[in-house]
């Protein structure tokens, strides 16, 4: 079996090589995604201003919500976003086939062989913002918050990857399976706020079957010691153990969807 | 030991069934009804270490089916299958280590990057020892003569450039089995020539297992031995390419030449079938039949002045045979 510590290095050196075939590409790519995403926090930003708080949440306090919002959708997305929106193309044309008869595992090298450094943009937005937020922000960092707040991040980013991973999954047997990302990015929108501003039904969703809640707010309210609906006191261990969760749910349905791939004929 | 071994295959795939119109399209969302295709039907075989095996059969036969569950890619739904001693399914990862697979309309190389930068990310995946890396690169290289173009990107190549790279890539960490799933599709003679004689050469030098589908009987001739042909999931032919025109029934045809007309001439040997006169054309009864037997029944009192006997090429079996069933009122 192949030895992936050698395999995964090369999977993404390969793909990185791949990219830097196109270099302007790749450098406009960042550009317009910082673009894109400052001007949309801005526009918040501006908002809020007007307003003073919302939900009970001010500026700084949004601002973490934002970056931590962003930074775990990054994290995630990188190993997951593109390559799993392209498994629909890869099980109509083919290319999955190819896939399923390299001796690593497919999984890994999907992902890192389309590890999507295009995400850069991203992350420099979010850490920039993230890193302003926290010093406007009341919280007490010792060490051991700290190490909290890095693991509320980590399984933040399970989750997204885990989504990602069960929505691609499914092409495997429904051929097309991309109109999922639409109904997973109408609540990755909603995760950018408060859950409190929300009504019932919905902050009960998105605890539960589209649990995106846990990808910013769960953590971050329980970061700032902020009251979380229908948690309460469990909010940071659901923060922590939601993207393990999902994650277990989510190889489960990658292997039972692997199994049961029936390519798109031919 | 045999290195494949099939013992009653099935594939079935469940798929919707197709209401016509618009408003067959607007019912089928509320309410679908599913039909069972049986791709493979009950195939059963054995292949031999170092054999050369031709898989044959028409679209929709279910030749890459039966590829694709040898390869580990599906699993089939009944039957055993095992391939080096395995059960490809279940044992996806470590039998893709030991097998080369080369798909003739679906690359395995790097769009943007040049063939070498393919061939070095399998280094690492097939965990290739740097020495034996080199060796097979070169050998490869020269045999396929790919010199010319191994730093150039795949984007930049013709078809036939890049199957040689494709079918270079696959046998980089010597596998045990190499399947083809019709490597020769849509290139040019030359080109398909190439990889023909490649094909047969690692066979023979190297010992490597052949498995091939291919629309093409020249591959077949030229590669493969042994024929495995299949037409609705079902067996057709296993057995010697030689062997392949009696077992379809198809007969051999026989050209009498005669100096002048000798009149209607019946044979218990032979058929005639088209009479211009001087020459007559005739079909042989059996594939024992020899033309000693024709022209002994034929007898000495005619101006005999030549004899021809055609062997029916290998395709025109097949499109005869297939045009029969079309005529019995089966689909091929």
């Amino acid at each position: 079996m192949a030895r992936l510590h050698v395999v995964i290095p090369a999977l993404v050196h390969t793909f990185i090589r791949s990219k830097t075939e196109y270099p302007g590409a790749m450098v406009l790519g960042w550009l317009s995604q910082f673009a894109a995403y400052g001007s949309m926090y801005t526009a918040i930003s501006l908002i809020l201003a007007r307003f003073g708080s919302l939900g009970g949440w001010v500026w700084p306090e949004i601002a973490l919500l934002l970056s931590f919002h962003l930074l775990a959708y990054s994290l995630g997305a990188s190993l997951s976003f593109v390559q799993f929106r392209e498994m629909e193309e890869k099980v109509r044309i083919g290319t999955m086939d190819a896939i399923l008869v390299k001796p690593v595992s497919t999984w890994t090298y999907i992902v890192f062989s389309g590890l999507n450094i295009g995400y850069a943009g991203h992350i420099v937005l979010a850490l920039g913002l993230m890193a302003w937020s926290l010093t406007q922000v009341d919280v007490t960092w010792t060490g051991q918050s700290s190490l909290l707040f890095v693991c509320y991040l980590i399984s933040a980013a399970m989750i997204i990857a885990a989504v990602m991973t069960m929505i691609g999954a499914t092409a495997l047997v429904w051929v097309k399976s991309n109109h999922l990302y639409q109904i997973f990015f109408g609540f990755w929108e909603l995760a950018r706020y408060p859950l409190n501003i929300f009504p019932l039904p919905l902050q009960l969703l998105m605890l539960t079957f589209a649990p995106l809640a846990f990808m910013a707010y769960v953590p971050v309210a329980a970061t700032l010691g902020k009251p979380v609906p229908l948690l309460g006191d469990y909010a940071s261990a659901a923060a922590l153990l939601a993207g393990p969760l999902v994650t277990l749910i989510a190889m489960a349905h990658w292997r039972w969807c692997l199994r049961n791939y029936q390519g798109a004929g031919g | 030991m045999a290195i494949i071994s099939a013992q009653g295959v099935e594939k079935t795939f469940r798929q919707p069934k197709r209401q016509s119109g618009l408003a067959g399209a607007i019912r089928s969302l509320f309410s679908r009804d599913y039909t069972e295709v049986r791709a493979v039907n009950g195939i059963s075989f054995t292949i031999q270490p170092g054999e050369a095996v031709g898989y044959l059969g028409p679209n929709g036969a279910g030749k890459s089916t039966m590829i694709k569950m040898m390869t580990g890619i599906l699993v089939p739904t009944a039957g055993t299958l095992s391939v080096l001693g395995r059960e490809p399914h279940s044992n996806r990862i470590t039998n893709a280590a030991e097998i080369g697979v080369v798909f003739g309309q679906r690359s395995q190389l790097w769009w943007d990057l040049p063939v070498r930068d393919s061939f070095d990310l399998n280094r690492h995946i097939y965990d290739i020892p740097t020495p034996r890396f080199a060796e097979n690169l070169t050998r490869l290289t020269t045999m396929l003569d790919m010199g010319g173009y191994i730093d150039r990107p795949v984007r930049q190549l013709s078809l036939g450039q890049r199957m040689r790279a494709e079918i270079a890539m696959a046998l980089l960490h010597d596998p045990k089995i190499l399947f083809l799933d019709e490597p020769t599709i849509g290139l040019d003679v030359v080109a398909k020539d190439v990889v023909r004689k490649f094909l047969a050469e690692v066979n023979r030098e190297r010992g490597t297992t052949i498995i091939l589908t291919t629309h093409d009987l020249v591959d077949i001739e030229e590669i493969c031995p042994r024929l495995i042909m299949v037409d609705d999931g079902k067996l057709l032919f296993d057995g010697e390419l030689k062997h392949l025109r009696s077992a379809l029934g198809s007969r051999r045809r026989l050209k009498l030449e005669f100096g002048t007309d000798p009149g209607p001439i019946t044979l218990k040997t032979a058929h005639l079938v088209t009479d211009e006169g001087a020459a007559k054309h005739f079909l042989l009864d059996s594939e024992q039949t020899s033309i000693l037997d024709v022209l002994t029944e034929l007898g000495s009192g005619h101006d005999l002045k030549d004899v021809k006997l055609e062997e029916p090429d290998i395709e025109e079996v097949i499109r005869t045979f297939y045009k029969n069933k079309v005529q019995a009122g089966v689909a091929p």
